[in-house]
């Protein structure tokens, strides 16, 4: 490991740090470690913790061309708060730890944590009522769908060229007896797989969703629906998010319940207002601080983000419910979305006049509500809220 | 502004759409004449070619959806210098 300092040509206003912060990680997997050096309210370098051999030179280049293109170009809104809860935290509790003591959580790799009770109870309890609100919208279905997701269906929105960074892709050995044969002698005799295991995975077709709703749109592609409606899912959904990955904070691999709105621009706005005004009062039913505020989309690597950024956000097609998690920081646990006629037109949904669809969707990552809650309540179900323990009964503490 | 300013601005966005037509009302992210991420060029555009700042509150969509709205908008830039 070694410690060095990039200084960044141009400064990047205090308003895009968190825009910088959040990219450094993808610009390289040689970063292990970084903290913004921030001067006369500006950030003018990185300090980094680099791990391999890649040259700070070629490390600093590529900080360089992400800065210019993808974090400078960036207009800093205001942030624009459309919420916030009428419950105020007095303290925290970080209940990773006590998660982990208790063996109510287990590390099973980067971004991937099982769990047991208590955390199992509130998740299920979370998605009960979350479920309930999706399943009382008009001509409202639920539908449980597979964990692959072909790799045609982003394409054929081009989710590869926003969010290249969270990709994540599923092979295995091709299908041919000289693949078989010459890769269990390989494995038998150097007994490893081998370095150049995925010359022999060409296969492409599938890949892990990153959210729910691309299942929805794929199900319904080239179809005319009879009336407007509404999908809800709840699924495994998988996003690489680097080394950003956080105790159950941040997931490469979290269970989402999507609502997805499919008809009139006027009926997905009206589904997704409703969605989150029921949002607002189930975090405060919770007993949950947090707030509501207009988000923008993690888009990278691509010439097009800070446009796409800028006017996502002008035209206020993302929200986010945000819940702090600790004094100084709050975390995303649902987002609520309008599309336009972007996934009708991606997909060939018409409506009953033969137009492509509006859509819009919402999502709410169910771990990470249940952390926020564990955060702001902790992990002992006896210090919760009634109106949840009233309804799951005692799922048992973390206990030793 | 005045007929100068929004013929300059009318320019730069036909230059950018396949029409070769465009009425100084016509709101062009809901003809589809453009996408919504045009709104980032038209930023962009005003702030060279006009010498303002477009920060916080001028970063409105209804202030980008016509020639006559970009005008006003650059006018009132203008004018606070």
């Amino acid at each position: 490991m070694r410690a060095v300092r990039v200084a960044l040509a141009d400064p990047v206003p205090d308003g895009l740090a968190g825009e910088l912060a959040k990219r450094l990680f993808f610009v390289s997997s040689a970063i292990a470690e970084f903290d913004l050096v921030a001067a006369g309210g500006v950030i003018t370098g990185v300090d980094l913790v680099l791990s391999g051999d890649e040259s700070e030179s070629a490390i600093a280049a590529k900080i360089g061309k992400v800065v210019t293109a993808e974090v400078l170009t960036q207009r800093a809104l205001p942030p624009r708060q459309v919420w916030r809860s009428a419950i105020s935290v007095e303290s925290f509790t970080d209940p990773f730890p006590l998660l982990l003591a208790a063996d109510s959580a287990f590390v099973a790799g980067e971004g991937q944590v099982g769990f047991g009770e208590p955390v199992l109870s509130l998740v299920d309890y979370l998605d009960e009522r979350l479920r309930s609100i999706a399943l009382a919208l008009p001509r409202s279905r639920e539908f449980r769908y597979p964990t692959l997701l072909p790799t045609s269906v982003l394409d054929r929105f081009g989710y590869f060229g926003s969010f290249p960074q969270f990709a994540m892709f599923v092979t295995r050995l091709h299908n041919d007896i000289d693949v078989y044969n010459g890769f269990v002698d390989r494995y038998r005799a150097a007994g490893r797989l081998p370095d150049d295991l995925f010359d022999q995975c060409g296969d492409k077709e599938y890949c892990l969703p990153p959210t729910m709703c691309y299942h929805t749109y794929h199900q319904y592609t080239g179809r005319r629906l009879a009336d407007e409606m509404v999908v809800t899912a709840r699924g495994k959904s998988f996003r690489y998010e680097s080394r950003y990955h956080t105790s159950m904070e941040r997931l490469w691999d979290f269970t989402i319940r999507e609502i997805v709105f499919l008809g009139g621009e006027s009926f997905a706005t009206e589904c997704r207002d409703s969605v989150m005004a029921q949002a607002y009062a189930l975090l405060e039913e919770l007993g949950l601080a947090g707030h509501c505020e207009v988000a923008n989309d993690p888009f990278f690597g691509n010439p097009d983000t800070a446009g796409k950024i800028l006017s996502q956000r002008m035209l206020e097609l993302k929200f986010e419910l945000r819940v702090p998690v600790a004094e100084d920081r709050t975390i995303a646990v649902g987002s609520f979305n309008l599309h336009g006629q972007f996934f009708g037109e991606s997909f060939d949904i018409t409506g009953s006049d033969a137009a492509p669809v509006a859509s819009g969707c919402v999502g709410f990552g169910l771990e990470r509500l249940a952390y926020a809650f564990l955060c702001q309540h902790g992990t002992d179900p006896a210090g919760w809220p009634t109106s949840v323990t009233d309804r799951i009964g005692d799922p048992g503490a973390a206990r030793p | 502004m005045g007929a100068e300013g929004k013929a300059r601005i009318r320019e730069f966005i036909l230059d950018n759409i396949t029409e070769t037509e465009l009425a100084d009302d016509d709101d062009i992210f809901e003809r589809g004449l453009v996408r919504s991420m045009f709104v980032m060029q038209l930023v962009v555009f005003v702030e060279q070619e006009f010498g303002v700042q477009v920060t916080g509150d001028d970063l409105r969509f209804e202030h980008f959806r016509s020639v006559d709205r970009v005008d006003e908008l650059v006018a009132r830039k203008l004018a606070a210098v």
